[in-house]
């Protein structure tokens, strides 16, 4: 009977857990139409820009060299079976394809969970232990408004940038591979990938990003409403924001992967 | 501006000249998990008048005054603020008793991601169309009433723990609200600082006619600010009155309280801080 109280008990909070998420998304994706620059809140836009500058542009470097060495290990390690078959021009399409789908958004999402959704959290639970949070409130601020929504705006932007960048900097890194192998010119290298790839690929690689990014921004900043027992609270939902977020980006990877596996061949 | 008396002295009390209550509180209860933290709280306050909430720690104090800023619901009973029950209110109901409200918190609760004259601005900005120069102006003038010139480009992490405490006031001040909410004033600060408090928030009283409302559990601090008290224990009002009626008052508790006699001081022992009277 144990066991059976633990599961349910287990299973009523993760149930719980999603909807306190879709109830945040809801609620902030009603609020994200107010951020346009045109027309919208000042302050809005302005706090978004900021928070662009913080998850994108000081991330670029890390997820340009990570994809690139992530590029370069996919051609070393496809390139050393397709040697046996003789077919090393193979290793194009499978730099080309896997980066676009799969591992540039992924790893740029992996990096921006460890450099931003950590960060997310952490300043939202901060905001909630030092009463932060009470004081926007009493401000008749709705705090998804003022501290959810400019982070959302900039991780929606810059989650599906980066995307773009961390797969050209994985194709690029390919390219050396069989600049030094097949003696391709970098230039033809690129040709022949751009002739490989579909309009599938690059849009299953930018939705992936786009959801990914949604999913960072709302994981950290649930975990961060939700710390309790003061400082070392912070910690803990900085770690949660981190383990949670990986998970269900890896998860809808797989769904976003079956789906256009399935409905758009 | 005419030197503040200690409240005791002869004056009429606005609860006496007629004023209608702004806060009522009725048959207020809350429960975090198994315990009682406020059991059937009924409480009057008046238009302008200045109400202490004292009370030994955990009596419940900081709880009710988180309930009348409508941080949170209670399981059961009604909180009228100006004609709204803010326990039932919809979001736009609250949204208008909120603009009536200005609070100031224990910890300041000040972004530290600002400068302090961006916090001080920051609800003209999200509420008003006023424009950019007008703000910087009002946010100027407020932090001039508390006593707080050329900090606003400043952070709050730069200041001294008594001028936090004072910036927080400002931005609490900033959209001129009619009830001010007051979570320990001197809790944290030296005597002279938390002596300052008090004069400023006398002053405010004096200048704009604010309802006060203060939650402490400073005595001297108390007795100097208040018009009326109000003495919360273990979850219960235990009186309501003038600072004279308090004092007068022979419940044992409150005696206890105002003397400050320990909980397991031998019979017959006395206050060794006298001359509060």
């Amino acid at each position: 009977m144990a066991i059976l109280d633990s599961v349910g008990r287990y299973s009523i909070q993760q149930v719980e857990y999603v909807g306190l998420l879709a109830i945040q998304f809801w609620h902030a994706a009603r609020l994200l139409v107010r951020i346009n620059p045109f027309g919208g809140k000042r302050l809005r836009w302005r706090r978004a820009i900021g928070q662009m500058a913080e998850i994108g542009v000081r991330a670029l470097p890390v997820v340009c060299l990570i994809s690139g060495a992530t590029g370069l290990i996919l051609a070393l390690q496809s390139g050393a079976e397709l040697r046996k078959f003789g077919a090393m021009e193979v290793v194009i399409n499978l730099v080309g394809t896997t980066m676009t789908r799969e591992l540039g958004p992924l790893v740029a999402a992996l990096v921006v969970i460890g450099r931003s959704g950590s960060a997310i959290s952490a300043e939202v639970a901060t905001m909630v232990v030092t009463d932060e949070i009470d004081a926007l409130r009493t401000m008749a601020i709705d705090p998804i408004d003022f501290v959810l929504v400019p982070k959302s705006a900039a991780m929606l932007v810059m989650l599906p940038s980066l995307t773009v960048l961390a797969v050209f900097s994985g194709i690029l890194a390919g390219g050396l591979f069989t600049y030094f192998t097949l003696d391709m010119t970098i230039a033809m290298y690129l040709r022949r990938t751009a002739e490989i790839l579909l309009m599938r690929d690059i849009v299953s690689g930018l939705v992936k990003a786009v959801v990914f990014g949604t999913i960072i921004v709302h994981v950290g900043c649930l975990e961060g409403f939700l710390v309790t027992g003061g400082p070392e609270g912070v910690g803990r939902s900085t770690t949660s924001a981190v383990v949670k977020s990986i998970f269900l980006v890896v998860l809808a990877d797989l769904i976003c992967t079956g789906f256009f596996y399935f409905f758009w061949r | 501006m005419s030197e503040p008396k200690l409240a005791t002295g002869e004056r009429r009390y606005p609860h006496e000249a007629g004023a209608e209550p702004v806060i009522s509180v009725r048959g207020l209860r809350v429960r975090y998990g198994d315990r009682q933290v406020l059991d059937g709280v009924d409480l009057d306050i008046y238009r302008g008048e200045t109400m202490v909430i004292l009370g030994a720690s955990g009596c419940g104090k900081s709880t009710l005054l988180r309930h009348l800023e409508g941080l949170e619901k209670p399981a059961a009973g009604s909180i009228c603020i100006d004609g709204t029950d803010i326990v039932t209110a919809s979001r736009t109901e609250m949204e208008r008793v909120r603009r009536l409200l200005g609070v100031s918190f224990q910890s300041a609760a000040m972004f530290n991601s600002m400068t302090v004259g961006d916090n001080v601005a920051l609800p003209l900005r999200e509420h008003t169309d006023l424009a950019e120069s007008t703000i910087r102006l009002i946010t100027r003038m407020k932090l001039q009433q508390v006593g707080l010139s050329g900090v606003e480009n400043l952070y709050p992490t730069e200041l001294s723990g008594g001028m936090r405490k004072r910036a927080s006031l400002a931005r609490a001040l900033a959209m001129d609200p009619e009830i001010l909410l007051f979570d320990e004033p001197s809790a944290g600060l030296d005597p002279i600082i938390a002596a300052g408090i008090d004069r400023l928030i006398l002053r405010l009283k004096d200048a704009f006619k604010m309802t006060l409302i203060v939650v402490t559990h400073e005595l001297p601090s108390a007795f100097l600010i208040a018009d009326r008290m109000c003495m919360l224990d273990q979850a219960k009002i235990l009186a309501v009155g003038t600072v004279k009626q308090i004092l007068d008052n022979p419940h044992p508790r409150i005696q206890q309280f105002v003397q400050r006699i320990a909980d397991d001081a031998p019979p017959g022992s006395q206050s060794y801080v006298t001359g509060f009277e």
